[in-house]
Protein backbone atom coordinates (compact mmCIF):
# COMPACT_ATOMS: atom_id res chain seq x y z
CA UNK A 1 0.00 0.00 0.00
CA UNK A 2 1.09 3.16 -1.21
CA UNK A 3 2.13 6.41 1.25
CA UNK A 4 -0.59 7.69 -0.87
CA UNK A 5 -2.79 5.51 0.28
CA UNK A 6 -2.43 5.60 3.64
CA UNK A 7 -2.58 9.34 3.23
CA UNK A 8 -6.07 9.16 2.10
CA UNK A 9 -7.10 6.49 4.69
CA UNK A 10 -6.11 8.84 7.40
CA UNK A 11 -7.94 11.66 5.67
CA UNK A 12 -11.31 9.32 5.75
CA UNK A 13 -11.08 8.43 9.18
CA UNK A 14 -10.11 11.86 10.70
CA UNK A 15 -13.01 13.21 8.73
CA UNK A 16 -15.56 10.52 9.76
CA UNK A 17 -14.46 10.35 13.42
CA UNK A 18 -17.44 11.51 15.49
CA UNK A 19 -14.78 12.63 18.08
CA UNK A 20 -10.94 13.73 18.48
CA UNK A 21 -9.81 10.52 16.94
CA UNK A 22 -6.07 10.16 18.28
CA UNK A 23 -2.33 9.07 16.64
CA UNK A 24 -2.11 5.32 18.34
CA UNK A 25 -5.72 4.69 16.58
CA UNK A 26 -4.70 5.64 13.59
CA UNK A 27 -2.03 3.35 13.85
CA UNK A 28 -4.23 0.52 14.26
CA UNK A 29 -6.97 0.98 12.04
CA UNK A 30 -4.20 2.61 8.83
CA UNK A 31 -2.08 -0.94 7.63
CA UNK A 32 1.28 -1.03 8.44
CA UNK A 33 1.52 1.99 10.73
CA UNK A 34 2.83 3.63 14.05
CA UNK A 35 1.92 6.44 15.89
CA UNK A 36 4.50 8.64 14.57
CA UNK A 37 3.86 7.88 11.04
CA UNK A 38 0.13 9.20 11.51
CA UNK A 39 1.69 11.90 12.59
CA UNK A 40 3.73 12.61 10.10
CA UNK A 41 0.63 11.65 7.46
CA UNK A 42 -1.40 14.10 8.95
CA UNK A 43 1.42 16.81 8.71
CA UNK A 44 1.05 15.49 4.74
CA UNK A 45 -2.32 16.10 4.75
CA UNK A 46 -2.20 19.73 6.21
CA UNK A 47 0.44 20.37 3.66
CA UNK A 48 -1.91 19.30 1.19
CA UNK A 49 -5.02 21.51 1.83
CA UNK A 50 -2.95 24.76 2.64
CA UNK A 51 -1.33 23.88 -0.94
CA UNK A 52 -4.42 23.78 -2.57
CA UNK A 53 -6.02 26.76 -0.63
CA UNK A 54 -8.89 24.69 1.02
CA UNK A 55 -11.42 25.88 3.74
CA UNK A 56 -10.09 23.59 6.43
CA UNK A 57 -7.05 21.97 8.07
CA UNK A 58 -6.74 18.97 10.40
CA UNK A 59 -6.11 20.43 13.97
CA UNK A 60 -4.99 18.18 17.04
CA UNK A 61 -7.62 18.73 20.40
CA UNK A 62 -8.19 17.20 22.84
CA UNK A 63 -5.56 14.28 22.41
CA UNK A 64 -6.80 13.56 18.99
CA UNK A 65 -7.13 15.02 15.51
CA UNK A 66 -10.29 16.79 13.81
CA UNK A 67 -10.74 18.39 10.87
CA UNK A 68 -12.08 22.30 11.74
CA UNK A 69 -12.53 24.79 9.08
CA UNK A 70 -10.50 28.17 9.13
CA UNK A 71 -11.44 31.02 11.50
CA UNK A 72 -12.50 33.16 8.20
CA UNK A 73 -15.77 31.27 7.52
CA UNK A 74 -17.38 31.13 10.64
CA UNK A 75 -19.56 34.23 9.72
CA UNK A 76 -21.26 31.97 7.21
CA UNK A 77 -20.88 28.60 9.16
CA UNK A 78 -22.67 30.23 12.27
CA UNK A 79 -25.92 31.11 9.90
CA UNK A 80 -26.14 27.66 9.60
CA UNK A 81 -25.78 26.46 12.97
CA UNK A 82 -28.94 26.36 15.50
CA UNK A 83 -27.30 26.38 18.50
CA UNK A 84 -26.19 30.22 19.64
CA UNK A 85 -22.18 29.55 19.86
CA UNK A 86 -21.02 29.16 23.68
CA UNK A 87 -20.75 32.81 24.88
CA UNK A 88 -18.75 33.33 28.26
CA UNK A 89 -18.72 36.17 30.55
CA UNK A 90 -14.75 37.51 31.87
CA UNK A 91 -15.87 35.74 35.05
CA UNK A 92 -16.38 32.72 33.29
CA UNK A 93 -12.98 32.80 31.39
CA UNK A 94 -11.43 34.38 34.65
CA UNK A 95 -12.62 30.91 36.61
CA UNK A 96 -11.75 28.46 33.43
CA UNK A 97 -8.39 30.04 33.75
CA UNK A 98 -7.78 29.11 37.08
CA UNK A 99 -8.94 26.02 37.15
CA UNK A 100 -7.31 24.84 34.20
CA UNK A 101 -3.60 25.64 35.70
CA UNK A 102 -4.26 24.65 39.18
CA UNK A 103 -6.99 21.44 38.77
CA UNK A 104 -7.73 19.92 40.75
CA UNK A 105 -8.91 22.35 43.25
CA UNK A 106 -11.24 23.65 45.47
CA UNK A 107 -13.93 26.10 44.88
CA UNK A 108 -12.50 28.17 47.32
CA UNK A 109 -9.31 28.41 46.09
CA UNK A 110 -10.72 29.74 43.06
CA UNK A 111 -12.67 31.97 45.44
CA UNK A 112 -8.90 32.99 46.82
CA UNK A 113 -7.68 34.01 43.29
CA UNK A 114 -10.41 35.96 42.14
CA UNK A 115 -11.91 37.58 45.58
CA UNK A 116 -15.23 37.13 44.98
CA UNK A 117 -18.11 34.12 45.32
CA UNK A 118 -17.02 31.74 42.43
CA UNK A 119 -20.40 29.20 43.17
CA UNK A 120 -23.06 31.04 40.57
CA UNK A 121 -20.24 30.79 37.42
CA UNK A 122 -18.71 27.41 38.73
CA UNK A 123 -22.27 25.72 38.51
CA UNK A 124 -22.77 27.20 34.74
CA UNK A 125 -19.44 26.09 34.06
CA UNK A 126 -20.71 22.37 35.34
CA UNK A 127 -24.10 22.58 34.01
CA UNK A 128 -22.12 23.39 30.62
CA UNK A 129 -19.92 20.82 30.69
CA UNK A 130 -16.66 22.84 30.93
CA UNK A 131 -16.30 21.78 34.05
CA UNK A 132 -16.47 18.62 36.18
CA UNK A 133 -16.28 17.22 39.27
CA UNK A 134 -12.87 15.84 40.09
CA UNK A 135 -13.58 13.63 43.70
CA UNK A 136 -12.82 15.25 47.23
CA UNK A 137 -9.75 16.71 48.72
CA UNK A 138 -9.02 14.65 52.22
CA UNK A 139 -9.21 17.12 54.20
CA UNK A 140 -11.44 17.75 57.19
CA UNK A 141 -15.15 18.55 55.01
CA UNK A 142 -13.50 16.65 52.16
CA UNK A 143 -14.56 19.82 49.69
CA UNK A 144 -15.28 18.88 46.31
CA UNK A 145 -12.82 19.14 43.88
CA UNK A 146 -13.00 20.35 40.27
CA UNK A 147 -11.49 20.00 37.22
CA UNK A 148 -11.36 20.91 33.34
CA UNK A 149 -13.29 18.42 31.01
CA UNK A 150 -12.10 16.94 27.27
CA UNK A 151 -14.73 19.39 26.10
CA UNK A 152 -12.82 22.41 27.55
CA UNK A 153 -10.23 21.50 25.06
CA UNK A 154 -12.33 20.47 22.18
CA UNK A 155 -13.75 23.89 22.59
CA UNK A 156 -10.83 25.69 23.06
CA UNK A 157 -8.43 23.81 20.23
CA UNK A 158 -6.25 22.46 22.75
CA UNK A 159 -4.46 19.42 22.16
CA UNK A 160 -3.83 19.05 26.00
CA UNK A 161 -3.30 21.18 29.18
CA UNK A 162 0.03 21.81 28.38
CA UNK A 163 -1.17 23.31 25.37
CA UNK A 164 -2.15 26.42 27.64
CA UNK A 165 -0.98 29.71 27.30
CA UNK A 166 2.47 29.92 29.61
CA UNK A 167 1.54 31.43 32.82
CA UNK A 168 3.59 34.70 33.20
CA UNK A 169 6.05 34.47 36.27
CA UNK A 170 5.09 36.79 38.78
CA UNK A 171 8.53 38.27 38.93
CA UNK A 172 7.48 39.05 35.19
CA UNK A 173 4.36 40.95 35.94
CA UNK A 174 6.39 42.45 38.81
CA UNK A 175 9.14 44.08 36.65
CA UNK A 176 7.36 44.88 33.88
CA UNK A 177 4.84 47.11 36.61
CA UNK A 178 7.53 48.85 39.18
CA UNK A 179 11.37 50.33 37.78
CA UNK A 180 14.08 47.51 38.35
CA UNK A 181 15.52 48.48 41.91
CA UNK A 182 12.37 49.34 43.44
CA UNK A 183 11.05 49.13 46.65
CA UNK A 184 9.45 45.62 46.18
CA UNK A 185 12.72 43.82 45.33
CA UNK A 186 12.78 41.05 43.03
CA UNK A 187 13.52 38.90 45.67
CA UNK A 188 10.50 39.40 47.70
CA UNK A 189 8.42 38.40 44.73
CA UNK A 190 10.08 34.85 43.92
CA UNK A 191 9.90 33.87 47.74
CA UNK A 192 6.18 35.10 47.22
CA UNK A 193 5.82 33.30 43.77
CA UNK A 194 7.40 30.47 46.01
CA UNK A 195 4.89 30.43 48.31
CA UNK A 196 1.94 30.45 45.75
CA UNK A 197 3.08 27.87 43.60
CA UNK A 198 3.06 25.91 46.83
CA UNK A 199 -0.75 26.54 46.31
CA UNK A 200 -2.98 27.50 49.03
CA UNK A 201 -3.86 25.73 52.02
CA UNK A 202 -2.94 22.45 50.55
CA UNK A 203 -1.10 20.15 52.75
CA UNK A 204 1.13 17.98 51.38
CA UNK A 205 -0.15 14.57 50.27
CA UNK A 206 -3.70 15.95 50.18
CA UNK A 207 -3.43 16.25 46.19
CA UNK A 208 -4.57 14.09 44.35
CA UNK A 209 -2.98 13.60 40.95
CA UNK A 210 -5.14 14.37 37.95
CA UNK A 211 -4.93 10.60 36.13
CA UNK A 212 -6.45 8.48 39.15
CA UNK A 213 -9.39 11.18 39.41
CA UNK A 214 -12.76 11.07 37.45
CA UNK A 215 -16.14 12.16 38.92
CA UNK A 216 -17.20 10.32 42.25
CA UNK A 217 -20.12 12.27 43.05
CA UNK A 218 -23.18 14.04 41.72
CA UNK A 219 -23.15 17.51 40.83
CA UNK A 220 -24.93 19.44 43.01
CA UNK B 1 -23.04 44.19 37.56
CA UNK B 2 -25.53 46.47 35.98
CA UNK B 3 -28.72 48.21 37.55
CA UNK B 4 -31.28 46.26 34.93
CA UNK B 5 -34.60 48.13 34.93
CA UNK B 6 -37.86 46.81 33.92
CA UNK B 7 -38.86 48.62 30.90
CA UNK B 8 -42.48 49.07 32.11
CA UNK B 9 -41.76 51.29 34.81
CA UNK B 10 -41.23 55.04 33.52
CA UNK B 11 -39.56 56.22 36.84
CA UNK B 12 -37.15 53.85 36.70
CA UNK B 13 -36.20 54.37 33.09
CA UNK B 14 -36.39 57.96 33.60
CA UNK B 15 -33.68 57.49 36.49
CA UNK B 16 -31.95 55.52 34.57
CA UNK B 17 -31.41 57.81 31.93
CA UNK B 18 -29.93 60.57 34.11
CA UNK B 19 -28.39 58.12 35.91
CA UNK B 20 -26.38 57.38 32.67
CA UNK B 21 -25.69 60.77 32.27
CA UNK B 22 -24.30 61.46 34.87
CA UNK B 23 -21.79 58.98 35.46
CA UNK B 24 -20.53 55.80 33.88
CA UNK B 25 -19.54 52.96 35.95
CA UNK B 26 -17.61 50.57 34.54
CA UNK B 27 -18.19 46.47 35.83
CA UNK B 28 -15.87 44.82 37.45
CA UNK B 29 -15.38 41.23 38.12
CA UNK B 30 -14.45 41.92 42.11
CA UNK B 31 -12.85 44.10 44.71
CA UNK B 32 -8.94 43.23 43.02
CA UNK B 33 -10.46 44.05 39.73
CA UNK B 34 -11.48 47.18 40.65
CA UNK B 35 -8.14 47.85 42.43
CA UNK B 36 -5.87 46.67 39.28
CA UNK B 37 -8.09 49.00 37.14
CA UNK B 38 -7.65 52.01 40.41
CA UNK B 39 -3.73 51.14 39.70
CA UNK B 40 -3.62 51.21 35.87
CA UNK B 41 -6.29 54.88 35.77
CA UNK B 42 -3.52 56.28 38.27
CA UNK B 43 -0.36 54.92 36.86
CA UNK B 44 0.82 53.67 39.77
CA UNK B 45 2.90 50.50 39.94
CA UNK B 46 0.80 47.46 41.79
CA UNK B 47 4.23 46.38 43.80
CA UNK B 48 4.48 49.75 45.16
CA UNK B 49 0.41 51.04 45.54
CA UNK B 50 -0.12 53.96 47.03
CA UNK B 51 -2.94 52.95 49.85
CA UNK B 52 -4.08 56.42 50.75
CA UNK B 53 -4.82 57.22 47.26
CA UNK B 54 -5.83 54.37 46.29
CA UNK B 55 -8.33 53.07 49.27
CA UNK B 56 -9.62 56.70 49.22
CA UNK B 57 -10.92 56.09 45.43
CA UNK B 58 -12.35 52.76 46.33
CA UNK B 59 -14.60 54.17 48.76
CA UNK B 60 -15.40 56.33 45.94
CA UNK B 61 -16.19 53.48 43.62
CA UNK B 62 -18.50 51.93 46.78
CA UNK B 63 -20.06 55.22 47.36
CA UNK B 64 -21.27 55.24 43.73
CA UNK B 65 -22.30 51.86 43.32
CA UNK B 66 -24.72 52.44 46.70
CA UNK B 67 -25.87 55.92 45.11
CA UNK B 68 -26.57 53.47 41.95
CA UNK B 69 -28.55 51.21 44.28
CA UNK B 70 -26.29 48.24 42.97
CA UNK B 71 -25.60 45.45 45.55
CA UNK B 72 -22.34 46.23 47.44
CA UNK B 73 -21.40 42.64 48.56
CA UNK B 74 -19.45 41.36 50.67
CA UNK B 75 -16.21 40.71 48.96
CA UNK B 76 -15.77 44.48 48.30
CA UNK B 77 -16.69 45.27 51.70
CA UNK B 78 -14.01 43.19 52.97
CA UNK B 79 -11.24 44.60 51.16
CA UNK B 80 -12.27 48.07 52.51
CA UNK B 81 -11.10 46.93 55.92
CA UNK B 82 -8.19 45.22 54.33
CA UNK B 83 -7.07 48.58 52.76
CA UNK B 84 -7.98 50.94 56.09
CA UNK B 85 -6.01 48.19 57.87
CA UNK B 86 -2.95 48.37 55.68
CA UNK B 87 -2.94 52.32 55.55
CA UNK B 88 -3.04 52.26 59.27
CA UNK B 89 -0.08 49.52 59.30
CA UNK B 90 2.07 51.89 56.95
CA UNK B 91 1.81 54.56 59.58
CA UNK B 92 2.85 52.95 62.75
CA UNK B 93 6.39 51.85 63.35
CA UNK B 94 6.89 48.36 61.80
CA UNK B 95 5.75 45.69 63.69
CA UNK B 96 5.97 42.05 61.78
CA UNK B 97 9.65 41.68 60.52
CA UNK B 98 10.56 38.75 58.38
CA UNK B 99 12.98 35.84 59.07
CA UNK B 100 15.50 38.14 57.66
CA UNK B 101 15.28 40.43 60.27
CA UNK B 102 13.59 43.11 57.73
CA UNK B 103 10.34 45.27 57.71
CA UNK B 104 7.75 43.16 56.04
CA UNK B 105 5.74 45.20 53.71
CA UNK B 106 1.84 45.11 55.02
CA UNK B 107 0.73 45.80 51.57
CA UNK B 108 2.69 42.11 50.64
CA UNK B 109 0.18 40.03 50.97
CA UNK B 110 -2.17 42.33 48.89
CA UNK B 111 0.29 42.95 46.34
CA UNK B 112 0.70 38.74 45.90
CA UNK B 113 -3.00 38.56 45.11
CA UNK B 114 -3.21 41.46 42.70
CA UNK B 115 0.29 39.65 40.75
CA UNK B 116 -2.25 36.71 41.06
CA UNK B 117 -5.29 38.10 39.91
CA UNK B 118 -3.65 39.76 37.22
CA UNK B 119 -1.84 36.91 35.63
CA UNK B 120 -5.25 35.01 35.51
CA UNK B 121 -6.80 37.46 34.56
CA UNK B 122 -4.44 37.77 31.02
CA UNK B 123 -4.39 33.92 30.47
CA UNK B 124 -8.24 34.24 30.62
CA UNK B 125 -8.43 37.18 27.85
CA UNK B 126 -5.82 35.00 25.92
CA UNK B 127 -8.32 31.81 26.22
CA UNK B 128 -11.58 34.33 25.17
CA UNK B 129 -9.32 35.61 22.14
CA UNK B 130 -8.81 31.81 20.89
CA UNK B 131 -10.39 30.64 18.29
CA UNK B 132 -13.41 28.58 19.71
CA UNK B 133 -15.29 25.80 18.46
CA UNK B 134 -18.78 26.46 17.32
CA UNK B 135 -18.10 30.27 17.22
CA UNK B 136 -14.86 30.69 14.70
CA UNK B 137 -14.47 27.01 13.82
CA UNK B 138 -16.66 23.99 13.09
CA UNK B 139 -15.50 20.63 13.43
CA UNK B 140 -16.35 17.70 10.41
CA UNK B 141 -17.73 14.44 12.13
CA UNK B 142 -19.91 11.98 10.42
CA UNK B 143 -23.37 11.94 12.25
CA UNK B 144 -24.23 8.07 12.74
CA UNK B 145 -20.71 7.02 13.64
CA UNK B 146 -20.66 6.34 17.29
CA UNK B 147 -16.61 5.38 18.31
CA UNK B 148 -16.52 3.11 20.55
CA UNK B 149 -13.33 3.69 22.88
CA UNK B 150 -9.87 3.02 22.11
CA UNK B 151 -9.13 -0.65 21.57
CA UNK B 152 -12.78 -1.82 21.90
CA UNK B 153 -15.09 -3.36 19.67
CA UNK B 154 -18.93 -3.73 20.67
CA UNK B 155 -19.39 -7.45 21.39
CA UNK B 156 -22.07 -9.50 22.76
CA UNK B 157 -20.34 -10.05 26.50
CA UNK B 158 -21.14 -13.35 27.30
CA UNK B 159 -22.95 -14.36 30.60
CA UNK B 160 -20.20 -16.44 31.74
CA UNK B 161 -17.42 -13.07 31.18
CA UNK B 162 -19.58 -10.92 33.49
CA UNK B 163 -20.09 -13.99 36.20
CA UNK B 164 -16.60 -14.43 36.03
CA UNK B 165 -15.83 -10.11 36.24
CA UNK B 166 -18.47 -10.48 39.51
CA UNK B 167 -16.82 -13.21 41.32
CA UNK B 168 -13.04 -11.19 40.68
CA UNK B 169 -14.84 -8.27 42.31
CA UNK B 170 -16.82 -10.88 44.99
CA UNK B 171 -13.16 -12.21 46.07
CA UNK B 172 -11.76 -8.61 46.27
CA UNK B 173 -14.71 -7.38 48.74
CA UNK B 174 -13.74 -10.68 50.62
CA UNK B 175 -10.07 -9.09 51.23
CA UNK B 176 -11.48 -6.51 52.04
CA UNK B 177 -14.24 -7.21 53.97
CA UNK B 178 -11.56 -9.15 56.34
CA UNK B 179 -10.10 -5.79 56.93
CA UNK B 180 -10.71 -4.98 60.98
CA UNK B 181 -11.21 -1.34 60.28
CA UNK B 182 -14.16 -1.06 58.17
CA UNK B 183 -17.10 -1.93 59.98
CA UNK B 184 -19.59 0.50 58.91
CA UNK B 185 -21.53 -1.22 56.09
CA UNK B 186 -23.50 1.54 54.18
CA UNK B 187 -27.06 0.62 52.59
CA UNK B 188 -27.24 1.21 49.46
CA UNK B 189 -30.41 0.37 47.06
CA UNK B 190 -29.59 -0.68 43.53
CA UNK B 191 -32.36 2.33 42.46
CA UNK B 192 -29.37 4.55 43.63
CA UNK B 193 -26.89 2.62 42.76
CA UNK B 194 -28.02 2.62 39.15
CA UNK B 195 -28.22 6.57 39.63
CA UNK B 196 -25.07 6.49 40.82
CA UNK B 197 -23.73 4.44 37.78
CA UNK B 198 -24.97 6.75 35.19
CA UNK B 199 -23.80 9.88 37.36
CA UNK B 200 -19.92 8.34 36.73
CA UNK B 201 -20.85 8.06 33.36
CA UNK B 202 -22.27 11.46 32.53
CA UNK B 203 -19.01 12.94 31.71
CA UNK B 204 -17.27 9.67 30.10
CA UNK B 205 -18.48 7.71 27.72
CA UNK B 206 -17.19 4.49 29.11
CA UNK B 207 -15.89 2.81 32.51
CA UNK B 208 -13.90 -0.40 33.37
CA UNK B 209 -16.26 -2.91 35.31
CA UNK B 210 -13.48 -2.84 37.87
CA UNK B 211 -12.70 0.99 38.11
CA UNK B 212 -16.41 1.40 38.94
CA UNK B 213 -16.26 -0.12 42.40
CA UNK B 214 -12.49 0.81 43.23
CA UNK B 215 -13.95 4.60 42.21
CA UNK B 216 -15.11 5.20 45.59
CA UNK B 217 -12.17 4.88 47.94
CA UNK B 218 -13.97 6.32 50.58
CA UNK B 219 -16.99 3.54 50.46
CA UNK B 220 -16.11 0.51 52.17
CA UNK B 221 -15.70 -2.00 49.21
CA UNK B 222 -18.17 -4.95 50.64
CA UNK B 223 -20.19 -7.25 49.61
CA UNK B 224 -23.09 -5.86 49.66
CA UNK B 225 -22.00 -3.03 47.42
CA UNK B 226 -20.44 -5.11 44.76
CA UNK B 227 -24.08 -7.34 44.34
CA UNK B 228 -25.87 -3.98 44.30
CA UNK B 229 -23.83 -2.81 41.71
CA UNK B 230 -23.90 -5.89 39.55
CA UNK B 231 -27.89 -6.25 39.89
CA UNK B 232 -27.70 -2.44 38.68
CA UNK B 233 -25.86 -3.05 35.79
CA UNK B 234 -27.82 -5.55 34.76
CA UNK B 235 -30.64 -3.42 34.90
CA UNK B 236 -28.93 -1.05 33.43
CA UNK B 237 -28.54 -2.98 30.21
CA UNK B 238 -32.00 -4.12 30.04
CA UNK B 239 -33.24 -0.49 29.96
CA UNK B 240 -30.78 0.27 27.15
CA UNK B 241 -29.14 2.87 29.43
CA UNK B 242 -25.53 1.14 28.98
CA UNK B 243 -24.08 -1.56 26.61
CA UNK B 244 -21.94 -3.85 28.08
CA UNK B 245 -18.46 -4.16 26.14
CA UNK B 246 -15.07 -6.55 26.38
CA UNK B 247 -12.01 -5.60 23.84
CA UNK B 248 -10.95 -7.97 21.59
CA UNK B 249 -7.58 -9.45 21.35
CA UNK B 250 -5.29 -9.59 18.08
CA UNK B 251 -7.18 -12.68 17.01
CA UNK B 252 -10.30 -10.94 17.64
CA UNK B 253 -11.62 -13.03 20.91
CA UNK B 254 -12.82 -11.00 23.91
CA UNK B 255 -9.92 -10.32 26.27
CA UNK B 256 -8.87 -7.58 28.35
CA UNK B 257 -11.80 -6.07 31.45
CA UNK B 258 -15.14 -5.29 30.68
CA UNK B 259 -16.65 -2.01 29.83
CA UNK B 260 -19.99 -0.42 30.59
CA UNK B 261 -20.51 2.29 27.96
CA UNK B 262 -23.32 5.05 28.40
CA UNK B 263 -26.05 3.91 25.33
CA UNK B 264 -27.78 7.62 25.50
CA UNK B 265 -27.23 11.26 25.93
CA UNK B 266 -25.71 12.70 29.06
CA UNK B 267 -28.97 15.07 29.84
CA UNK B 268 -31.48 12.05 28.67
CA UNK B 269 -33.09 10.55 31.59
CA UNK B 270 -36.38 8.90 30.67
CA UNK B 271 -34.60 5.20 31.39
CA UNK B 272 -35.51 6.78 35.36
CA UNK B 273 -38.97 6.64 34.85
CA UNK B 274 -38.55 3.01 34.02
CA UNK B 275 -36.75 1.28 36.80
CA UNK B 276 -39.23 -0.74 38.60
CA UNK B 277 -40.68 0.27 41.70
CA UNK B 278 -39.23 -2.96 43.92
CA UNK B 279 -35.68 -1.58 43.07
Amino acid sequence: MSQIDKRRIAEALILASPEPISTARLAKLIPRCTPAKARALVDELNAEYLAQGRAFEICEVSGGYQMRSHAEFAPYLQQLQNARPLRLSNAALETLAIVAYRQPLTRAEVENVRGVDAGPVMRSLLERKLIKLAGHREVPGRPMLYATTKRFLEIFGLADLDDLPTLRELEEIALEAADIGDAFAAQDVESLAAELDAGPDAPPGAEISLEDVEVVGKPH
Amino acid sequence: MTASVPESDPVALATESLVTYSVRLPVFEGPLDLLLHLIRINEVEITDIPIARIGEQYLEYLRLMGELDLEVVGEYLVMASTLAWIKSRMLLPAERVGEDGEEVDPRAELIARLLEYQRFKEVAAELGERKRLGRDVFAAHAAGLEAPAESEREIDVELFDLVEAYRRALAASRESDARPHEIEAEEITVRERMLEIMTVLEPRASIDFDVLLREEPHRPYTRLLVVVTFLAILELTRLAAIRIYQGLDDRGVPDGPIHLRRAIDPGDTAWIDQIPESM
